[in-house]
Order: structure tokens, then sequence, then C-alpha cells
């Protein structure tokens, strides 16, 4: 019997083809667009849709480099750049609100102020407003600050963005521990400091690192504020993206296609490290082990 | 902020060695908010290639290369903010009253009056263009004819063509031209089937339908000796709900039935109700909506854009559509096109009149250029330079060679013209129908309002009749509210 | 039992007393946000009472409560309420379907589990303004794979875009979508957390296996259900992207959401005061569905505890 019980919740390679199946069917979008970053504009707009082709590299060039109108020769599409600043941009950010999420989530949950609730309250309310509203205040700030089109302004701006989802989410980690250990080591002579660093952060790496990928998935695709926040310098993939979309030809898929896919790497990667967190992650914490 | 970026070491190092006077020569930065696309992305590198300023400045042209799809956005965030990031501006010439009244475009009446170079520049400007993209508040083109001289006495002027466009016919000459075809149309229509430019120029909307009602082929049918293998489709236009990818194809029509939209020029008397909805423009637009049968079934949907319709070509899929010029290159590139090689333009199809001519007014399209009004006057008189060099027949003449376009009469008569672009000849003889739609501030109100009620039409929601009725009641209701109509 | 570190004089020690310990911790947080967020989100606020148009020079001047008048008796707004109220719901009830029919499949451990699940997690990845342009070209009559492969059982054309119905349903499928996997992650998380006795004591009741879903899993995931429905209502809400690419609002004005109606007021039409008043009132109607989630959270506390 003993081994039975073990079994509940688990299947073989049987049940893995048919999810299999199902996750596929649920990832052919994806698929989709993978395969048309391979192909010509015409093998795109093909009827029937086309599964099998010539595959083409030619869309992940243009990525990089296009012709010059005058004189044909190839020109840097500053693509990499882009790439690099959203790499930089979304990880900084998040990051920061990670660190400044933690400490006001440590003392929301430690410390509470007076009108406790409240604050956490207003905190996730920022979060609520349609942005197009805040726009014109924000960019009018960004410009007297002198913070339009440099990194820090885009990337506070982002940390504000991720403040709100990591403390909440932060908080209710913190929530879950056990403060008699903290106190104990307290009775045990060590400073707030350790008490912070060698107890409850290492209890919650796995929340941290869930509330990262969390940030990440919510920030690395942002358009509206990048293309009016950025600079030349400091522009990222998703506005970069948009030139894609119109000009001389409608959408040009395959273009499109293989920008989406190089920028789904990263992401996917960094999903895939920490999946196994996730699953606590966008509980908001509110499962109780 | 002025943009007078003192890229001291360069200024210092070339003064020095050309032993130049620093008072008259200056580093001068001209940033240009500019869409990104070929004829953009042409200016700039000829620019770099090319100019050399008149007043000894070292200037630098800096476009800021902004995707299509969000300029507007990113323009109106840049402007309305008082960003004043800008010294030039590409523009949609609907955009002049909201962002000449908010102060941000440069009225250049006084510097056109003092400067003969300029006046020759608007004098050889074709005068539909300079109505459409230059006059705030609009004077239409036969107002600005009658006063006879530039600038016209009491008119305000912001703009020079960046890309000047019209809508032409993009047809394909191997169905056409096909003896069958044509035998068949011919016998099924009384009529010839447009061939050559020449027949296109006598084509009227009512051959039009036919042309459309003939080449509705389904697959398995056959197509100019060959067995389709999907649907085709003759004829195509814009009929989309985004932006205004149904009004300028419907007001072309109601301007030849007869119609009008809501007159800005004739302000205040001008009216909306009785006017927009007259009959008319009624059947003017109903005529435009009994054609959509024969379209692609995209335009069941209210989505069939100015792109829709030329990957529709581009891809085989329909025999002629309605284009923009701007939107031809593309149809000539092998890696893009399937058509490229059997493409051939013509004039849009217009209206026929009683006397047997055909009226082909259309809505203008394309981009002008205007300058802003927060520099120096050292800045402003070296973006008129650039204006200069930029109209220089000898620069439009390369951008027309470039997939640019020329707003100028003595450029569209250079002998070697219209051999440059296989649309130039379609395009001068369109550009001289172009009329636009309004400018003033709360045009996007309007055209909003407008898209939506089409867009039911066009899905069939409502009728002719029904859309131009709300549309007129809306537009005098919005505009006795400004005091636009008294 | 606290620090000793307040010996030196000065701002040191003022800001590590440990009386304002909690408050130096929370203020780099509220600093950022204020600055960032709530600065600008005041400003709007006070704008909501002027009659500025952020394209004119002209000075505004104060107009009480008449945007929000304005705006709450325009029958426009009520329009497109209701019509965000049938894209949200309807988008937010596939969204807990599939989402809870995935998190199912994916509640046993099997061989590749963490590759599977990679594949559902993905569209959510994507941008919003990809989605809806390759969604768009999947819809399309003439070159799309959904019409493509509709047409081959269909006498007519399929033209998904073509009706109101067809168009929300379009936008829903591809939102939808896109956060199906938001909601698995939940539910998941909840399936997972049910203690294994539980199902063990159940089997040796020999319970039926609805009994079980019941009585057993379901108390641990009904809540989660309901974070999930509020969370996604809060975000689908501002869905603007997806709807602008693939309808532009239409046919008509039958997709038109309350987030496309208020960038138009905002940025092309110029409203400014309006769009902040507007805002506002979906700021409040957003502030009451999150203090239901918040009842929310906390009735799932008190459950489990």
């Amino acid at each position: 019997m003993a081994r039975r019980y073990r079994e509940i919740g688990k299947a073989g390679w049987g049940y893995t083809a048919i999810t299999g199946l199902v996750g596929f069917i649920y990832f052919f979008p994806v698929f989709w667009i993978i395969l048309t970053a391979f192909k010509t504009r015409t093998d795109a707009l093909a009827v029937p849709p086309k599964l099998f082709f010539t595959p083409t590299l030619e869309n992940f060039q243009s990525v990089f480099f296009r012709a010059s109108i005058t004189t044909g020769t190839s020109q840097a599409t500053d693509m990499g750049l882009y790439f690099f600043n959203s790499i930089f941009i979304a990880f900084t950010s998040v990051g920061l609100a990670l660190i400044v999420g933690t400490l006001a989530a440590y003392a929301f949950s430690r410390y509470p102020l007076k009108g406790n609730d409240t604050y956490l309250f207003i905190i996730l309310t920022t979060r609520m407003m349609p942005p197009i509203v805040v726009i014109i205040p924000i960019f009018l700030m960004f410009r007297l600050s002198g913070l339009a089109g440099s990194y820090w302004g885009i990337i506070l701006l982002y940390t504000a963005f991720n403040i709100p989802f990591s403390v909440w989410l932060v908080k209710s980690f913190f929530d879950e521990l056990n403060p008699e250990i903290e106190d104990a080591a307290r009775m045990d002579g060590a400073s707030e400091r350790r008490v912070f660093f060698g107890f409850c952060i290492p209890q919650i790496l796995a929340g941290l690192s869930a509330t990262f990928v969390f940030g990440l998935i919510l920030t690395w695709n942002e358009f509206l504020f990048a293309l009016l926040l950025t600079g030349v310098e400091t522009r990222t993939v998703p506005v970069a993206m948009a030139r894609t979309l119109g000009g001389e030809v409608g959408v040009d898929y395959g273009l499109l296609a293989a920008i989406v896919t190089l920028f789904l790497i990263p992401i996917f990667f960094v999903t895939f490290l920490l999946q196994n967190q996730l699953l606590r992650g966008v509980t908001f914490g509110t499962v109780k082990k | 902020m002025r943009n007078i970026i003192s890229g001291l070491m360069g200024a210092t190092v070339l003064a020095a060695g050309l032993g130049a006077t620093p008072a008259l020569s200056a580093d001068i930065t001209i940033t240009m908010a500019a869409p990104d696309w070929p004829p953009t992305r042409f200016m700039k590198e000829h620019f770099d290639q090319t100019y050399t300023s008149p007043a000894g400045h070292t200037t630098t042209l800096d476009m800021d290369f902004i995707p299509w799809p969000s300029f507007y956005e990113r323009v109106a965030a840049s402007l309305t903010s008082g960003e004043q990031k800008y010294q030039m501006i590409v523009t949609d010439s609907q955009w002049l009253g909201a962002f000449v009244e908010g102060g941000y475009y440069l009225d250049l009446t006084d510097k056109i009056n003092a400067d003969p170079e300029l006046q020759a520049i608007m004098q050889d400007l074709h005068p539909a263009l300079v109505s459409a993209y230059s006059t705030y508040p609009h004077r239409t083109r036969a107002q600005l004819e009658e006063a006879g001289e530039v600038p016209a006495p009491g008119v305000s002027y912001y703009g020079f063509p960046q890309f000047p466009d019209t809508y032409v016919t993009f047809y394909r000459e191997d169905i056409f031209c096909h003896e069958g075809e044509m035998a068949a149309f011919q016998e099924k229509y009384g009529s010839n089937l447009p061939c050559s430019y020449e027949d296109w120029q006598d084509t009227d909307w009512q051959k039009w339908g036919q042309i459309g009602e003939f080449f509705q082929r389904s697959a398995g049918e056959d197509l100019a000796g060959e067995t389709l293998d999907d649907d085709f489709y003759g004829i195509a236009y814009q009929a989309g709900k985004g932006y205004d990818f149904s009004t300028m194809a419907i007001n072309a029509f109601i301007w030849q039935q007869g119609g009008d939209i809501w007159d800005e020029s004739k302000m205040p008397e001008a009216q909306a109700e009785g006017v927009v909805n007259s009959d008319a423009a009624v059947a003017a637009f109903d005529e435009y909506l009994s054609y959509l049968q024969y379209m692609p079934p995209v335009a069941q949907t209210g989505q069939m854009d100015i792109f829709v319709i030329q990957d529709l070509y581009m891809q085989g899929k329909v025999g002629a559509i309605i284009d923009w010029v701007g939107l031809g290159e593309p149809v000539l590139d092998p890696s893009a096109s399937k058509v490229h090689d059997k493409s051939a333009f013509g004039p849009a199809p217009g209206s026929r009149k009683g006397d047997g001519t055909i009226d082909r007014t259309g809505n203008i399209g394309g981009q002008p250029f205007v300058l802003t009004t927060w520099n120096s006057d050292e800045v402003v008189d070296e973006a008129l330079n650039v204006v200069k060099w930029w109209l220089n027949p000898e620069t439009q003449l390369s951008a027309v060679a470039n997939g640019g376009q020329s707003g100028l009469k003595s450029v569209m008569a250079d002998p070697g013209y219209n051999d440059l672009r296989p649309w130039n000849r379609a395009h001068v003889e369109m550009i001289d129908w172009q009329k636009d739609v309004w400018h003033i501030p709360e045009f996007f109100e309007l055209l909003t309002q407008q898209q939506e009620e089409f867009d039911k039409a066009i899905t069939g929601q409502q009728s002719a009749k029904e859309a131009l009725d709300s549309v007129a009641e809306f537009q005098q209701e919005l505009l006795e509210d400004i005091g636009f109509i008294e | 039992m606290s620090e000793t570190s307040a010996s030196k004089g000065g701002f040191g020690a003022w800001a590590l007393d440990p009386k304002r310990r909690g408050a130096m911790l929370v203020a780099p947080a509220l600093i950022i946000l204020f600055v960032m967020n709530i600065f600008p989100l005041l400003w709007s606020f006070g704008l909501s009472f002027f009659n500025y148009k952020a394209s004119s020079p002209r000075v505004p001047s104060f107009r009480g409560l008449s945007n929000y008048e304005r705006v709450l008796t325009d029958e426009k707004t009520w329009e497109r309420f209701q019509t965000t109220a049938v894209i949200v719901g309807s988008s937010v009830l596939l969204q807990l379907i599939v989402g809870f029919l995935l998190a199912l499949m994916f509640a046993k451990v099997f061989p590749m589990r963490r590759i599977v699940l990679m594949l559902v997690l993905t569209p959510m990845m994507l941008s919003f303004v990809s989605v809806g342009v390759f969604f768009k070209l999947f819809y399309e009559p003439t070159f799309g794979i959904v019409s493509y492969v509709m047409n081959i059982f269909m006498t007519d054309k399929f033209v998904m875009l073509g009706s109101p119905g067809g168009a929300i349903a379009g936008i829903v499928i591809a939102d939808a979508w896109m956060w199906s996997p938001f909601v698995m992650l939940l539910v998941l998380a909840g399936l997972v957390s049910v203690p294994k006795y539980l199902y063990e004591a159940a089997e040796i009741d020999r319970a039926s296996s609805w009994r079980i879903f019941w009585t057993i899993t379901f108390p641990y995931i009904k809540s989660l259900l309901l974070l999930a429905i509020l969370f996604r209502t809060i975000e689908t809400f501002k869905l603007f992207d997806i709807v602008y690419i693939i309808t532009e609002g239409g046919p008509g004005s039958s997709t038109e959401t309350i987030a496309v109606f208020l960038y138009r007021n905002a940025f092309q039409f110029f409203q400014t005061s309006r769009s902040a008043a507007l805002a506002y009132i979906v700021l409040f109607i957003v502030i009451v569905l999150t203090n239901l989630y918040l009842y929310a959270v906390n009735r799932r506390e008190e459950e489990v505890t």
C-alpha cells in the first residue's frame, strides 16, 4: 500500500505524450511566429499557409543590418544596442525594485507602521491607473529633471512600476517565516543586520527569485513609456520593434517574427531556470506551507 | 533649449584651421522628427552626402527616426509637454491646426515675404500642395490662385512637402492586357478592359465595378489562361477603420459627385448638416459601398486598410487596387511581391460628368514638414537653408529616383521625370485633382467619429444615409459648440 | 536586543534609531513611488478639475466637477464600459476555464514536465503588440491560418472580424490565450498545496473522484480562483494594444474598450482634463474591485490558518 500512496499524482511517459500534444497545440501560435521568422514575405503570406518552405536567415540579418537608400551598402541598425538596453534596463529595474521592495516588505511585516494597511493599499493602487493618463505629467517631469533619454530615468520609472508587486509578494513571504527563530537569534546576540541577511533572506530566496521572474515578465515588453521616454541611445527592443509595423509596407511579418524570436530567448531562459519558484510567486504568496 | 550644440572641439579646430571668423559660422544641429521609412531615410543620407551650409555653418541634420505607427504619439507628447526637442517636424497636413494653435509650428509668412528665393519655391510648388500642406487657417487652391501672388495677402504659411502623395491605380498588366480576358470583357460589357495608361484615363467607377465583377473568380477557375489555386478578386480600395483609412477614399466619391464635406475655408457660414448628408453625398457613399462586394473578404471586416490591399495585390490575390504612390516601391521588389514584373500604374478612376469627362477629385496624402517656434533666428535661417536645399530641383529629382516624390512643378515637368518611377505619370495627373480634409484642431474628433460611422456602413450595420446623417449631426453640434459654425 | 550602532551622533544616529527602523526601511520604496507614480497621479487628478487641453496654450481655468459630470452623463462612456465589461467578463471566464484545465493537467508529476510547462508559459512572455499583430494575421480571411482551417469545414468564407460578436471573440481569444497560463500558475499553486495525506485518507475511504475534488481539492483552490478572477479583471480593464491592433474598436464601436476610448480622448482629442476625470472614474471602479480582491485574500488566510 505504501508504494501506491507515493504514486499519487505521478504519471509516466504516456501522460507526457498527451500533455506534450496539448502543450504543443497551445504553443502553436508561438511556433508559427518562430517559423515566420525564417520565411520570406511571400512565404509568410502564402495561401495555403506553409508549414514546409525553404528557410531564409534574411530576416535575422535585417534585424541587425539595413541597406542604405542611396548607396545600397549595409548599415547597422543599432539593434544590438537595443538588446543590450532592454536587458540592462529590465534587469536593473526589476533588481532594484526587488531590493527596495524587500526592505519595505520586511518593515511592513516586522515593524508595522501606523496605518500599515493603508500604505500597502496605496502602493498597490499605483499599479491600477491606466498608464495613458499619467504620460503627460511624467513626460513633463522627465524633461524638467533632465531624466528624459537617460538610462536612470527609465530604470527608475520601471522600478516604480515593479515596487507594488515586489512589496506585496515579498511581504507575504516574510509573513510566512516563523519569527521565533529570529527572536532566538537575537537572544544569541545576532545583530539586526545578521538576522535579516543571515536568517530571513536565505529562507525566502525561492520567493525572491519568483518575484524577480514575475517582474521581468511584466517589464520585458513595456512599450508606451519606452517609446516616449527613451532617446536614440537608450531605446529598447519593443520600441525598435515597432518599425516593422508599417511604413512602405504594412507589417513586416518576417522581420517582426525574427525580433520577437530573438527577444524571447533571454526571458525564456531566465523563466526556465527559475521555473520552480514561479509556482509560488504568482499566488502573491498566499499559499501557506 | 536652443539646440546649438557646441561641438567645441570640432568647431575650434575647424575655425583655427580655416582661419574663419567664429562669429559668422557656428555649429548648428537641426533635430528633425521623422517617421522611419525610405523617403525620410533618403533625406538624411542625401543631406549628409551633399549639404553644405551657404551661411558657412557646420550643420548637422539629426533625424529622430520614429516608427510610423507610433509617430503621432511621439510627436504629440513631445510638443504638448513642451519638450522643445525638435527644430523640424514631419507632420500630417491634418495636424496643422492643432499644433499651430498650440503655438508649436512656426509661421513662415514673413520669412517668405522677405526672401525671393523662398517665394520662387512657393511659386514652383504645386498649388494643391501649398493649399493642403502649408496654409492655416486653411485656404483652398482656388482661393490661393485667385490671390495670384505668393504669399497671398492674409494667408499664413507653415509647411513644405516632404513626401507629397496621391493615390493611383496599381494593376496587373498580365491579366488586364490578356487577349482572352479582353475579348471576354468586351463581349460581356460592350467596352474594353483597360490595358494601357490611356485606357485607365477613360476608366470611371462604373467600369471599376465591372472589373470587380468580371475578375471575381473562385479557386479552380481560369484566370488569363491559368488555373487558379485560390480565390481571386478584381478590385480593392481602402475601407479600413483605422486612422483615415476609409475617409480618404470616400471623400473622393463625395467630391466627385457634387457633394461636399464641411468646408473650413468658408467658416463660419459653411454648414455640416444638410451638406455632409446631402443627397449627392449619400448617393456617392452608396456607390462606394456597392463595390465592396467585389473585393476580397477582408472588406467585410472594416480592416481593409491601405496596407492590407497592398499585401493582397503583391501576393497576387487581386487584379487592381487604388493605393498611395508612397506604397508603390515594395510592389516592384521581387523579395516582397509576386507581381513585381507584372505591374503597371494608371490614374485612379473617377466619376463621369455630363460632358463625358471624368472628375478624379481626390484627397491628398503624404506629409509636409514644418519648423518649430522655439529656435533662435540663426537656427531658423539655417533651417530655411535646409528647406531650400531640399526643394532644389536637383535634390528633388534625386529623391524621386530613390523612392521619394516631388511637389515642384518644374521637377514634374522635367523630361526625365516620368521615366524615373513607373507611377510618376499617374502621380502628376492625379496631383492636379487633390483637395484636403479639415485642418482644424478638432480634426481628430471629426475623423474618429466619421471613421466609426463609415465603418458601421462598411460592415453592413447601417445604411449610407444613416451613417452620413449621424456624421452631419455630430459635426454640426461640435462645430457650433466651438464657434466654427454660426 | 537592539543594535548598538547609534553611538555616532547626527543624522546617522537619528536614521538608525530602532524606533524609526520601519519607516527608514519603507522610505526608499515610498520615495521612488511618490516621485515616479504618485506625484504624476496627483497632477492629473488636479488637472481633472480644470479645462486643460494639452494642445492649447490657453491658461486653463478651474471647472470644479464639470468634467466628471460631463463624462458620467455621456452615453458613450457607458457604452464603452459595457463593451469593456463584456470583453473583460468573457476573457476572464475563458482564462479561468483554460487555466483551470491546464492546471489539472500539470498537477501530476511526469517526465519532462518542466519542458512541457514552458510551452504553455511562453505566450505570457510575448508583447501585446506582437500577439495583436499575429492574431490579426491568423484571422485575416485570405492569408490567415485560422481562416484557412475554418474554410475547410465551412461553405461560406470564414470572416472572423466581420461582425461585432466575431470581433469580440477575436480579441477575447487572443487575450485569453496570452494570459490563461497566468491563471494556470495560480490554480496549480493551489493544487500542489493540497496535503497529500488528505488524498490518501480519501482513497482509504474509497471516495469517488468527484467527491474528492469537491471536498478536498476545491477548498484549496477556491480562494485562488477568486484571486485569479479579480487580478485578471484589473489587468484586462487596461487592455489596449490587442484591441487597438486587431480591430481599432470596430466594427463601428463594438469593441471600443474604455482604454481605447481613454486613449482617443487623451491623445487624439487632447481633452486632457476630461480624460483625467474619466481615468479617475476607471480608477475608482478598479479600487472597488481591488477591495473585493483584498477581502478574498484575507478570507483565504483565515481559512488556512
